[in-house]
């Protein structure tokens, strides 16, 4: 356990966030110890909760004046113990800094305070006729700070990219409290060195959001969903080459192994996907009606080429919400399968992941360990999803091994270490399996720029000596 | 998995047992924004995760079952249940809390305001005397009275919160324009549920000769569905009138409603104020009194009482006696909302009521239940109501028991925002099927200065039926109005 604040600090912050918004007792901190990756236990020292601007970088200023290091925090639905409090960092939590500032459907574009949700962003960007593209599986609870942070894609970033094209400007309050805005509302983006695109993706190392300008898109006319059955994942991979080579550009692409296909079954959100079936394929169109038709029976056909045993279509909005619920609730769904869940996530070259789940799949066997497959297969971003139980530490090392395995795998044929959720804590030891000295050097040089001090959430991304938690 | 019967000093093996519940929480924070308190406090210690959290710290033996954060976080969870129905793992939140607030009752015994609710509700005579004053207090306008003369802060200001809350049971009065016949003649009903003579103390049902009104062909037949009614302790004491419409809408769709004598409190009330024993002995009473009735169903008009119900088979599971384990779990079975038997049965259709109705979901139908549609159906068999399901409807109103009682900030706070969003939808009245959330919002109202009734859902099926004609009484009733699309 680290030490307490110093009681005049703890005033101070008391005196401007309210008695009820600074936590420090260690019964009550002992819930911000994980994130949505409960492997990692690291309570902070306190927890701090402004609701404005001021607020904010006023809390930043105070404990930078004490040499106190800060982790900012948003859901904590992150998958690589980004938002966890390391070296007796405090939490500074956007959980009350979640209005919607502003929102110009001339411009499309929204003013929003970090804490936000994504979905409730789209919710209300609808009536316009607007959305906010950007769609994490964890979008119902998951904030834009955190996606800024995490750069975080989603099923529809196949066809849209990711939170990075969709970022116009940012209010940054830096590791001392001083605000700085960069891009935004009549800049031009392409003027000068991109800053924005610096920022996003930076894991909360560089700065705190405090703001944050979003661009909107008009909602797709219209929609074709698609799932293909397959007997195995291989078939379903060769499934998205071909639809790839036809030439199509699906909004989305997504993969559901059969682990996880009983997984989603189970639980409240049932897709009605065939509990015998291999895997099953989401492909989904997007964009004005006509021709929508045409690419979808490509897309079918492609499917019955590579061996689909059958292609449905949802025959409307309920049922294409259920398949989608059912691929994006499938993380959670898997509690019901065991107890502890690891959630991996690597990219590999698009043509390889036929070779590459064959491969996960030995070295499940080899591990005796339980891999669910789901993953952004357009894109080639791959989550095993390696089942466990804590309890069990003869298993958890074997998780450890074969994560490493998996990891060295991906590397091997070219791709990397993660597709979107980031580093964080748990990638640290793979960061040299991809970087070399160099680059991580001028990684570690970007940063003193942003925060001189090392006091913004220290012990993430870049693989320094290990931290103590 | 079963709710453990343990001995005092076994706190943590009680939640120990429910390893399994637990952990399915996979920690993805995906019911953080269905929490009410979560919103609007936004610590997660107040969120579901966080709290379920704790749980798992307590079984893990890391933090004490009697430590401040422990009963503060679990007492602070309104128990709306609202996370369940998000959780991709399944996680029985509901069942989990009613445990932690047992073994944390059992550490520190709750609040006094709590402990003498709970005193209250576990006996006949004392609930009896209760809801006696409540109705004297109504009746005699003292309520209303109090209501508007208390100031709204300290111990004064919860005893306003509580007259409001019983000032808010009386009858709604329809305007004038709810009056007005089909022909645009003005029918002599005023008030909702004024069918029977002395509506809120109808203590029993009618006699079968008048209880057994007209109903359509399909049903005359002699295998008429038995079912008993949960009379409830707040339903029967302080809103005796939705008893009386239910039993009247009910027969009107087919069903034989029969007495169900030496019934008990449900329950819910104790289970959820941490006294599982108190639950499990109330429960214990009504499988025996239901098993006496020989009912095929039972229908249940309060939504908190029929989640209750439902979970009689989890909380009995580990009670070997007199097979009561499998006898809960078949009472439990039978157990039906209102709103569930007459969705099954069509239901039949009334004669029209111009207005508009908010509907809000009580969050023991909509996510402990399940039941969204239901009620609803229940509201559209009146021809012509208009009805507008309140924007929010999915959250909690604040009622929680007594919660606005022991937590009058957040509670205030949470039931002013369901005031305000009831108010933005310009209704005539609101339905919602729950005594605990009309009284909630009643009071809310109330104290808001707003002159907005508050009825259940049958009760204006019931007056619907009721210009319909159909409980005219002997065959003329068949000749009637029969409003278009009948069955
Ligand atoms: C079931 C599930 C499914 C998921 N699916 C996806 C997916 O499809 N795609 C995807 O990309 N991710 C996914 N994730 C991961 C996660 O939801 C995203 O990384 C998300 O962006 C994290 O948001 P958060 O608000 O929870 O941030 P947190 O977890 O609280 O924090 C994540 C990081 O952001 C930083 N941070 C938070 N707020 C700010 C701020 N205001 N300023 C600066 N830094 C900040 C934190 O310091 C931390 O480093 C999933 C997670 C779960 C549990
Ligand atoms: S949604 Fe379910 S699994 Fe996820 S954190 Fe909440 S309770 Fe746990
Ligand atoms: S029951 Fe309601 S208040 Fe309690 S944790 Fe669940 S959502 Fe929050």
């Amino acid at each position: 356990m680290t030490e307490p604040l110093a009681p005049t600090l703890e005033r101070r912050l008391v005196e401007l966030v309210g008695r009820d918004h600074v936590i420090t007792e260690a019964d009550r901190l002992l819930v911000y110890e994980s994130d949505g990756l409960s492997a990692y236990r690291w309570p902070p020292r306190a927890v701090v909760l402004p609701a404005t601007t001021e607020e904010a970088a006023g809390v930043l200023r105070l404990l930078h004046g004490e040499g106190v290091p800060v982790v900012p925090r948003g859901a904590g639905t992150g998958l690589s113990g980004g938002a966890l409090a390391a070296e007796g960092a405090v939490i500074v939590g956007t959980a009350r800094m979640n209005r919607i500032l502003a929102l110009d459907p001339e411009n499309r574009v929204a003013r929003l305070q970090p804490g936000v949700q994504n979905t409730r962003l789209t919710d209300a960007a609808r009536p316009y006729g607007l959305y906010y593209a950007p769609d994490p599986s964890s979008q119902t609870a998951c904030t834009i700070g955190g996606n800024v942070a995490e750069n975080s894609g989603g099923p529809h970033c196949l066809k849209y990219g990711v939170t990075t094209r969709y970022i116009s400007g940012l209010t940054l309050a830096l590791a001392d409290g001083e605000l700085v805005k960069i891009g935004g509302a009549g800049t031009d983006p392409e003027a000068g060195y991109d800053l924005v695109g610096l920022v996003v993706g930076s894991e909360g190392c560089f700065a705190m959001a405090v703001e944050v300008e979003v661009r909107l898109l008009p909602l797709p006319e219209a929609v074709r969903t698609l799932l293909g059955i397959f007997a195995s994942v291989a078939d379903a991979a060769r499934a998205v080459t071909a639809i790839i080579r036809e030439g199509l550009l699906p909004a989305a692409m997504e993969i559901i192994d059969q682990n996880t296909i009983r997984a989603v079954e189970a639980s409240v959100y049932a897709a009605g996907y065939p509990t015998d079936a291999g895997a099953a394929l989401v492909v989904e169109f997007d964009g004005t009606d006509a021709g929508l038709d045409a690419d979808a029976r490509r897309a079918e056909a492609c499917c019955l080429s590579a061996g689909a045993r059958e292609v449905r279509r949802a025959r409307n909005a309920g049922e294409r919400l259920a398949l989608w619920q059912g691929r994006k609730k499938a993380f959670g769904a898997m509690g019901r399968v065991a107890p502890d869940l690891l959630v991996q996530d690597a990219t590999v070259p698009r043509t390889k992941l036929p070779e590459v789940l064959e491969r996960i799949g030995e070295i499940a066997k080899r591990y005796d360990l339980t891999i669910g497959n789901v993953f952004h297969a357009g894109d080639g971003n791959l989550h095993p999803n390696v089942l466990f139980d804590r309890r069990n530490t003869d298993e958890r090392e074997r998780v450890e091994a074969a994560s490493k395995e998996i990891m060295a795998l991906c590397v091997e044929v070219g791709g990397t270490i993660t597709g979107e959720h980031g580093v964080g804590v748990d990638k640290r030891k793979y960061m040299k399996l991809v970087y070399g000295p160099d680059e991580i050097d001028a990684m570690r040089d970007v940063k003193a720029v942003f925060d001189p001090r090392g006091l913004f959430n220290p012990g993430k991304v870049l693989p320094d000596a290990e931290v103590s938690a | 998995m079963a709710l453990e019967q343990h001995p005092v000093g076994a706190l943590e093996q009680a939640l120990e047992a429910q390893h399994e519940r637990l952990m399915p929480c996979v920690h993805c924070g995906f019911c953080l924004p269905a929490c009410p308190t979560y919103n609007r406090l936004g610590d997660e210690a107040d969120s579901p995760r966080g709290r379920l959290h704790l749980m798992r710290a307590v079984v893990d033996g890391r933090l004490s079952a009697a430590s401040e954060a422990f009963r503060r976080h679990i007492d602070r969870c309104l128990g709306c249940r609202a996370c369940e129905p998000v959780c991709p793992s399944g996680v029985e939140y509901g069942t989990l809390l009613e445990l932690a607030r047992d073994v944390a009752g059992r550490s520190r015994p709750p609040v006094l305001s709590t402990r003498l609710m709970l005193a209250v509700f576990s006996s006949r005579l004392w609930r009896g005397l209760f809801f006696l004053g409540g109705r004297l207090l109504r009746s005699t306008g003292l309520a209303a009275l109090g209501t508007r003369l208390l100031p709204s802060g300290g111990l004064l200001g919860s005893a306003r919160l509580g007259l409001a809350m019983v000032a808010a049971t009386g009858p709604w009065r329809a305007s004038r324009r709810w009056t007005e016949g089909q022909d645009g003649t003005t029918s002599h009903a005023g008030a909702v549920g004024s069918a029977s003579a002395d509506p809120d103390r109808a203590q029993k049902p009618p006699p079968p000769s008048r209880a057994t009104p007209v109903v359509a062909d399909r049903h005359r037949s002699t295998d008429r569905i038995r079912v008993g009614l949960l009379t409830g302790c707040v339903q029967e004491g302080l809103y005796a009138r939705v008893n009386a419409a239910t039993r009247r809408v009910l027969e009107a769709n087919g069903y034989d409603v029969v007495e169900v004598r030496g019934q008990e409190c449900c329950g819910a009330l104790h289970a959820h104020g941490g006294d599982l024993e108190e639950a499990r002995r109330l429960a214990r009473a009504n499988v025996a009194s239901f098993e006496a009735a020989a009912v095929d169903l039972v229908a249940v008009n309060a939504a908190g009482c029929g989640a209750a119900m439902k979970e009689y088979g989890t909380w009995l599971s580990n009670d070997t006696v007199d097979d009561m384990a499998e006898r809960a779990a078949a009472l439990a079975r039978k157990t039906r909302d209102v709103s569930e038997l007459l969705s099954e049965s069509g239901p039949r259709r009334g004669a029209p009521l111009r207005g508009v109705v908010a509907y809000d979901h009580p969050c023991h139908l909509l996510h402990a239940q399940r039941l969204e549609q239901p009620p609803l159906s229940v509201l559209a068999a009146v021809p012509e109501l208009e009805v507008r399901v309140v924007e929010g409807a999915s959250e909690c109103c604040g009622g929680a028991g007594i919660y606005g009682l022991t937590h009058p900030d957040l509670g205030g706070r949470i039931g002013g925002d369901k005031v305000r969003s009831v108010l933005a939808a310009s209704a005539d009245v609101v339905a919602t099927p729950n005594p605990g959330c009309m009284m909630q919002i009643g009071a809310g109202l109330r104290l808001a200065g707003a002159d907005l009734g508050v009825v259940h859902p049958v009760e204006l099926l019931d007056e619907s039926y009721r210009r319909a004609g159909y409980y005219a009484g002997g065959p003329s009733g068949s000749r009637g109005p029969r409003p278009s699309g009948g069955i």
